[in-house]
């Protein structure tokens, strides 16, 4: 064959890039923000997204956290008209087809509460029926919708006792005490209302850093497995520590049996709550080494995910954070320290521009590596005008894995956005990870993977001693390790089954440590397929 | 013994005893700072005695101490007028003038004085801008830590050049040092790709010039786009082999991108260069961490801790170690490092996020 025509044929797959935006019929949602004049910190955070299989009919859906209607200036007491069909959030049932429908009002989601704007999802079956159920975070109270299983909702925020108060962010379902029963954490902010806003940035006019209000503490809810939920934030320690909460993961970092917890702070330490084991947690950032920057600094840390980048088997860090800053990766060397590792891994100079939000590890090509990929745009929507070289739209990060180093690749759209939330699972089952990004003022994108020829396995985990989602596993195929979650990045809940790529092997042997202590094998496992996994019913 | 022998001089200076108790009267007046009682008894004792130039000297002393500086101008002119030689005339016209706004007026009269201070203010305001820097900078070596002369100092420095480079873009605007001078303009004022543009402009007309590569590297850095800076610095270390500087920044650029062996050589290159910079030690620490040369780190960090123990780059470098005993499973020397590390961040800028 002559030269040119092989470069020809190689040209098209070197140029493919491995995810692709497409329109989905159907999905018709808009994130209204409302920005204002004003500039109330609220309108340049939301919001969520979540995937999930809310009807178990084996196909993810899509939940969309809306914003509201923000006035100039904003009225006492504060409306944000959540009533109005503009800003609802949404539930999009996945039809077989491929196409979305809006079943938010059939389902019972319509009403978000006029006091409410919107943040987050967290995804988690709390009651373990089977259903998924969805917990909506907020600037006012948040709202916990049970899934009656029949299709529906019902907000049982009241009688859980979950609302929260004040402005919550990111939340996440975690079995903290390994119980059987999901308890639930949420990020709050700043202590900030409309009243205390205030604009800055002299003549530029813009939002304030959050250093200009007060920290707050975040909110730790332990499921009594009644449908009620009880406030531990103060017994269990997580309320010891003020912060500027953003983002929150979840893994067992030091391999003691017990889910820990990390919370990305904007514009001050991040927070490592190492799980005691009793009931109890200790902030052990600065000890651990993952608190700060490598030159000992604060970080605007917004985004984060909690998963093992490097298959040495141990979760690390990866925090998203604002430019100039870099996205810190703290590497997990064990007995309980990390590493910076920005500069070694190549994010430092993927990053040093942009300002990252939703985050996730995962590996869109199948070859056994987890790529990055983050939602980014900054959070001024008049940065230009203060410096050229930053953006209010960008596009996203999609970095490959290589070996534990990142390069960037084409992430399949051309046009920049301000990307905020992102959710990661397999829209279409075909065995490769898609992602779903959240856009300030737009439609969300859907980024659809080109799938390949490497090998694949997804693993969906039914716990029985364990929570029914086996959220907190740990799950090892052919030498990579995923920690069972729906939480991490921004705002947002993924796909709670474990997608492995698996490169060239056609079989898999897979470990699963599950919260209940039990260890389960399974060996020569076929590629390829979507396979449950029950938890052994005896130790 | 002085008292007596001034007395004979004012003695000798006034023909009526009664000119030279008035006189008598508003120094005492004049020592006990009631200045406007002191301008009546001077006023006095030039009246009594017109022709004696030392009775206008002290009254337009008078009124300059009672910060009347118009009221000075008269008297010190008429003792001049009297006695055009009386230094002590001429220094305090020159002030009262300068006060007043009259710079230019002031200059001749300081000029007469001693006061090369006040001689280089004047001239400063005057406009004179070489003769008042070179005054000025005579003054400051005998008072180098006087804020007013270090203020007037930097002022006539930042004029006079503003002046040369002012004439260098009029007389030759199409010329690279006059891209690199609107290009350092529109740095300082934060307008980068201005900068940047200029700068560019300024390499194409003259790509052997030293310092403008590394400036449009700083331009880049500062937009952290470091393999742009890393070309722009590369660039003056190859027409700067012996600047520390450029092969420091080289370095840093180099390390962003997780270069970590080429990294160490510039930051090692710029430390023989340049010994014992804490900024290229703390870099340099950095760099050989990243290529995992644990014990050059340490020998690089403890350097500069050694150099400059409680600046925030020590701060940093505690940081960097308790990182690096963490890493090497050392948790003891890790806490030690993190003690370190909070004493002087406990100072300066304390993490946020403390226990309630």
């Amino acid at each position: 064959m002559p030269k040119t025509a092989i470069i020809l044929l190689l040209l098209p797959a070197l140029a493919a890039p491995v995810l692709e935006v497409r329109p989905q019929p159907g999905l018709d949602f808009v994130l209204r923000n409302s920005p204002t004049p004003q500039k109330y910190l609220i309108e340049t955070m939301p919001g969520g997204v979540a995937l999930l299989d809310y009807n178990n009919d084996g196909l993810l859906d899509i939940f969309l956290v809306n914003g509201g209607r923000v006035t100039n200036p904003m009225q006492t007491p504060e409306n944000f008209d959540r009533n109005n069909p503009l800003y609802w959030n949404r539930l999009y049932r996945q039809n077989k087809d491929g196409s979305f429908t809006d079943v938010t009002k059939e389902a019972g989601l319509a009403n978000a509460g006029d006091g409410n704007y919107g943040m987050g999802v967290a995804v988690g079956d709390y009651d373990n029926d089977g259903y998924p159920d969805i917990y909506v975070t907020n600037y006012g109270k948040n709202t916990l919708y049970h899934n009656n299983g029949d299709g529906t909702f019902t907000d049982v925020t009241e009688k859980a006792g979950v609302a929260a108060g004040g402005w919550s962010v990111s939340a996440g379902f975690v079995d903290y005490d390994n119980d059987g029963k999901l308890d639930l954490f949420v990020t709050r902010y700043m202590e900030w209302d409309t009243k205390r806003s205030k604009t800055c940035g002299g003549e530029w006019h813009t939002y304030c850093p959050p250093e200009e209000f007060p920290a707050t503490t975040s909110i730790l809810y332990h499921n009594r497995g009644d449908g009620t939920f009880e406030d531990v934030s103060q017994r269990s320690g997580i309320a010891a520590s003020k912060g500027r909460g953003l983002g929150v993961a979840f893994a067992d970092y030091d391999d003691d049996g017990f889910t820990d917890i990390f919370v990305a702070n904007d514009g001050m330490r991040q927070f490592l709550f190492h799980n005691n084991g009793n009931g109890t947690f200790t902030e052990l950032g600065m000890k651990a080494g993952a608190a700060l920057s490598e030159d000992g600094r604060r970080l605007s840390g917004m985004g984060v995910v909690f998963q093992d980048y490097d298959n040495d088997g141990r979760p690390d860090i990866i925090v998203t954070e604002l430019p100039r800053e870099i996205y810190g990766v703290y590497h997990n060397e064990g007995k309980g320290a990390f590493s910076y590792q920005s500069l070694q891994t190549g994010l430092g100079v993927l990053s040093s521009g942009s300002s990252g939000w939703g985050v996730g590890l995962e590996d869109f090509d199948n070859d056994g590596w987890k790529d990055l990929f983050v939602a980014q745009g900054h959070v001024l929507d008049n940065v230009e005008a203060i410096d050229p070289s930053l953006h209010y739209r960008e596009l996203p990060l999609l970095a490959m894995n290589h070996q534990g180093r990142f390069e960037r690749t084409d992430p399949g759209m051309t046009s920049p956005v301000a990307g905020r939330g992102a959710a990661f699972g397999d829209l279409n089952n075909d065995g490769w990870q898609d992602v779903v990004m959240t856009v300030l003022g737009d439609h969300p994108q859907v980024f659809l993977n080109r799938g390949g020829k490497q090998h694949w396995l997804v693993v969906k985990l039914r716990g029985t001693r364990s929570n029914r989602d086996g959220l907190g596993a740990r799950v090892r195929v052919n030498g990579q390790t995923r920690f069972a979650t729906t939480s991490g990045s921004y705002l947002s809940a993924s796909d709670k089954r474990l997608h492995f790529g698996l490169g060239a092997a056609a079989s898999a042997k897979i470990e699963i440590d599950w919260p209940s202590g039990a260890r389960q094998t399974l060996n020569d496992v076929r590629a390829d397929q979507f396979l449950e996994v029950v938890e052994p019913e005896k130790p | 013994m002085i008292r007596t022998l001034l007395l004979l001089f004012f003695t000798w200076q006034f023909s009526t005893p009664e000119a030279l108790q008035h006189f008598q009267a508003g120094a005492e007046a004049e020592k006990s700072g009631h200045f406007s009682a002191a301008i009546v008894e001077f006023q006095k004792v030039t009246e009594l005695e017109p022709t004696a130039a030392t009775g206008f000297v002290r009254l337009g002393q008078a009124y300059l101490e009672n910060s009347d500086f118009g009221g000075a101008i008269p008297p010190l002119n008429q003792a001049l007028k009297l006695d055009p030689d009386l230094a002590a005339a001429h220094q305090l016209l020159g002030y009262a003038l300068l006060a007043q706004g009259y710079a230019a007026q002031a200059v001749p009269h300081l000029e007469k004085s001693d006061d090369i201070a006040a001689l280089g203010i004047a001239q400063l305001e005057a406009g004179q801008l070489a003769d008042a820097a070179a005054h000025l900078q005579t003054a400051l070596a005998k008072r180098p830590n006087d804020p007013d002369l270090l203020y007037y100092f930097g002022r006539v420095s930042g004029l006079l050049s503003k002046q040369s480079m002012d004439m260098l873009i009029a007389a030759y605007p199409d010329s690279a040092r006059t891209h690199q001078a609107m290009a350092e303009n529109y740095y300082i004022l934060r307008q980068m790709p201005q900068a940047e543009k200029e700068f560019q402009e300024a390499i194409r007309l003259r790509p052997d010039l030293p310092k403008i590569h590394l400036e449009l590297g700083l331009v880049y850095a500062g937009a952290s786009q470091w393999p742009k800076a890393e070309e722009a610095f590369r660039a003056e270390t190859k027409l700067q082999p012996g600047n520390a500087e450029a092969a420091y920044r080289l370095g840093n650029a180099l390390l962003q991108q997780g270069k970590a062996r080429e990294a160490r050589a510039e930051l090692e290159r710029s430390n023989t260069l340049l010994p014992e910079m804490p900024e290229t030690l703390y870099s340099l620490g950095k760099a050989d961490a990243l290529d995992g040369d644990a014990a050059s780190a340490e020998k690089a960090w403890r350097k500069l801790i050694e150099l400059e123990n409680g600046s925030s780059l020590a701060a940093q470098a505690h940081f960097a170690l308790a990182g690096l005993y963490r890493k090497q499973g050392k948790p003891e020397q890790a806490a030690r490092e993190m003690e370190e590390y909070n004493k002087l961040q406990a100072t300066a800028n304390p993490p946020e996020g403390s226990q309630n």
